[in-house]
């Protein structure tokens, strides 16, 4: 069956959806197993749009849960297909057993995580908890700060999780609202250029393959699993970074639009610096510009890989730093917050004097403004002055009453 | 299994039923087949039975119930005849016994020590029903 | 940087006018921003919608905006909602009311001082699309009182935009635009 090509301008505007829907047409993903949730919806919609309109080659399998919805897509891809699906917050959470199931099972599939805040209170607006929660789940997580990342990350995300090298699962997040339904300028490819990106499917140990049957799924107790997993690490730390770094420097020969596992703005002789995922990244290196105007050397670090964490170029690139703040968009539960953590231990055991303070900050959508990250900027500066954290070292940002300090 | 390392295993958590390619697998006797070690088909669970079922083809109305009910594969069926009991997995539960609807049943469970020919001899006849 | 804000209920196409806006500026090489403030609405309820402009790529994702044009593109809202809210001395607001600019001004004493222009997008777009969604009007009055664009290369552009759907009622939009353009005050 043929299918329809489709114009594009060089440049759309599209939302945060709408690009990945468009990176999945482009890919000719074969199987879309889907629940829909707010805001990922429009991305399932819109494969199944496109499918209807016969721009794809494929099936859209209509599940009745995100716990059926990625069960399909682990059917999909042990079959030998390439899979895609959407989801958020709630669904994620409804997902989450299959996860594991899919990363463990080594099945290549792309999930796109249109962030938002986990309930109660019940939200539809973006913060990171959904993206926290599957930190673990041995996925590979890339982290879109805009439309335009949202589209060129899903087909670098397909590329590098259907390496037979890698056949790890991959999550694409990309900010509730203020990606997934943000128009901006999206520069596109045209579809015969991002399908020769990702090229033809190759299958691996599919069940589809009847001249060798495999069993997928299968048990190991105590003899076997703590290989399978500790292999499953390995590859993730030792493989997986390198494939990525290969992919990003594939797509820019392609595009001119160059990715790397951490964003550097700015961080050249910075002595502050904001670590961040998603549209903060953005608005803080606006800010950071800014604040050099005022006479403070401020610097960005976004995490673009979050899963396989970067933790060596996170120590190179903050161990000359004075202060950093780790802004985390998700509700601690108890401790510090996931990026304070992962940035203390990647500079633990070195020379670095660098101050770290965490912040919390956005839950349920609240903004993240300028104002608030030109105070921060100074926060840090005063602590970089005094030589030590002169406040706790977990704050809020952006909350109403009393000032919030812990730790 | 085998102490192999711990990154020789093929990645995922997939096993293969057969060593190399296989055709026509539906047309090809189990005892020909080339069941790889992570096939269950070479692991004998056999030891474990104490009590048998002896199958006597004389009644057997080759219905397949047995065949279709033995939670082990270890009904033997050729064409859709039966023709006995793979030893070698079968644990003796005796659900074979059960579901077979014949009168006298053509499979009853013995001891495992029990002679199948002693027993053919004597097995028992066709149950009256009561009036 | 240019801001725009717009002040809708949720279901009159404030976010597809923002988003047209944004697709017609983003062909001429400017870089664009279209997003809203979404919660679990239901439609009639009060929403802003917003639309950032700039020659250079926008890094700015905070919704916090002092905005320099104000669309309101329901008559009520300038009771109910506060539309001056973050404004700034230059901020211009086009308002949706059958009322004359001093009459709206004179009921609602926060416009007074400001750069206030009227049309009636909801009768405008009820004569000619013949449903009151206000917003391809509300684009018509922009490119007036902003001369942004000529309005005839803005039409052409909205004819693409609107590509879907059927002819009458594109053209039916052509002549809203046409009639807000001419008719704001």
């Amino acid at each position: 069956m043929a299918f329809d090509k489709m114009e594009l301008r060089d440049i759309e505007v599209w939302d945060g959806n709408f690009a990945a829907a468009q990176a999945l047409r482009q890919c000719q993903v074969d199987v879309v197993s889907a629940y829909p949730i707010t805001p990922s919806t429009p991305i399932v919609e819109g494969y199944a749009k496109f499918k209807a309109d016969n721009y794809v080659e494929g099936e859209f399998v209509m599940v009745e849960s995100e716990h059926a919805a990625m069960s399909g897509c682990i059917g999909a891809a042990a079959a030998g297909g390439r899979v895609a699906t959407a989801t958020s917050s709630q669904g994620l959470a409804l997902m989450a057993e299959t996860l594991y199931q899919a990363s463990g099972m080594r099945l290549p599939i792309v999930l796109n995580i249109v962030n938002r805040a986990l309930a109660a209170p019940l939200n539809v607006n973006g913060d990171h908890s959904d993206m926290y929660m599957a930190r673990d789940s041995g996925w590979i997580q890339f982290d879109a700060y805009c439309p335009q990342e949202a589209y060129d990350l899903n087909f670098i995300a397909f590329k590098v999780s259907e390496d037979h090298d890698v056949r790890i699962p991959a999550i694409v997040n990309q900010d509730g609202f203020m990606t997934s339904h943000t128009a901006q300028g999206v520069k596109t490819m045209d579809d015969d250029t991002a399908y020769g990106f990702v090229g033809e499917y190759k299958p691996m140990n599919d069940m589809l393959d009847f001249e060798y049957p495999v069993t997928h799924g299968v048990q190991t107790e105590e003899d076997w699993h703590f290989e399978h997993k500790a292999r499953q690490h390995n590859d993730m730390m030792t493989i997986v970074p390198d494939k990525i770094d290969a992919a990003f420097a594939e797509f820019e020969k392609l595009t001119g639009r160059k990715y790397n596992q951490i964003e550097e703005y700015s961080m050249e002789d910075a002595d502050v610096a904001v670590v961040c995922m998603g549209t903060s990244v953005e608005t803080a290196r606006e800010v950071a510009l800014e604040m050099r105007e005022k006479g403070i050397k401020a610097g960005v670090v976004g995490i673009r890989v979050f899963r396989p964490f970067p933790f060596a170029k996170i120590a190179e690139v903050l161990k000359d730093v004075k202060a950093v703040a780790a802004l985390d968009r998700s509700a601690p539960g108890g401790t510090a917050g996931a990026l304070f953590n992962e940035i203390a231990g990647a500079l633990f055991n070195t020379d670095s004097k660098m101050l770290l303070s965490g912040y919390i900050y956005g839950l349920g959508g609240r903004d993240l403004t300028k104002k608030h990250l030109v105070d921060l900027y100074t926060e840090l500066q005063a602590n970089a002055d005094a030589g030590k954290v002169l406040t706790k070292q977990q704050q809020f940002i952006g909350v109403r009453g009393p000032k919030l300090a812990y730790l | 299994m085998a102490n192999t390392g711990w990154d020789e295993f093929e990645i995922g958590a997939m096993l293969r039923t057969f060593d190399g390619a296989i055709e026509d697998i539906a047309g090809t006797r189990q005892e020909d087949r080339n069941y790889s070690p992570n096939s269950s088909f070479t692991a004998s669970v056999a030891d474990w039975r104490i009590e048998k079922p002896i199958f006597n083809k004389d009644y057997c109305i080759d219905c397949q119930f047995c065949w279709i009910y033995c939670p082990d594969v270890s009904i033997i069926s050729r064409d859709k005849k039966m023709i006995g009991v793979d030893m070698d997995h079968c644990k003796g539960c005796g659900i074979c016994v059960e579901v077979c609807p014949t009168n006298p049943k053509s499979l009853l469970m013995f001891p495992e020590l029990a002679d199948e020919e002693t027993e053919i001899a004597s097995w028992p006849t066709k149950e009256e029903k009561e009036k | 940087m240019l801001e725009i804000r717009w002040h809708s209920r949720a279901g009159q196409g404030a976010v597809t006018g923002a988003k047209g806006l944004a697709d017609v500026i983003s062909t001429t090489g400017k870089h664009v921003q279209a997003f809203a403030f979404y919660g679990s609405a239901k439609r009639g309820a009060a929403m802003t919608a917003y639309n950032r402009v700039d020659d250079k790529v926008i890094m700015n994702h905070e919704k916090y905006m002092e905005p320099d044009y104000v669309f309101v593109i329901d008559p009520a809202l300038v009771y109910t909602s506060d539309v001056t809210i973050n404004g700034k001395e230059s901020t211009k607001y086009i308002i949706t009311t059958h009322m004359s600019t001093d009459e709206l001004v004179a009921s609602q004493p926060k416009l007074a001082d400001k750069e206030v222009y009227t049309v009636d997008c909801i009768k405008i777009a009820q004569e000619t699309i013949g449903r009151p969604i206000p917003n391809t009007p509300m684009l018509g009055a922009f490119m007036k009182v902003s001369e942004m664009y000529d309005i005839e290369f803005f039409k052409e552009s909205m004819q693409r935009i609107l590509g879907k759907l059927p002819q009458k009622i594109i053209d039916a939009n052509m002549i809203a635009i046409q009639r807000a353009y001419d008719e704001v005050k």
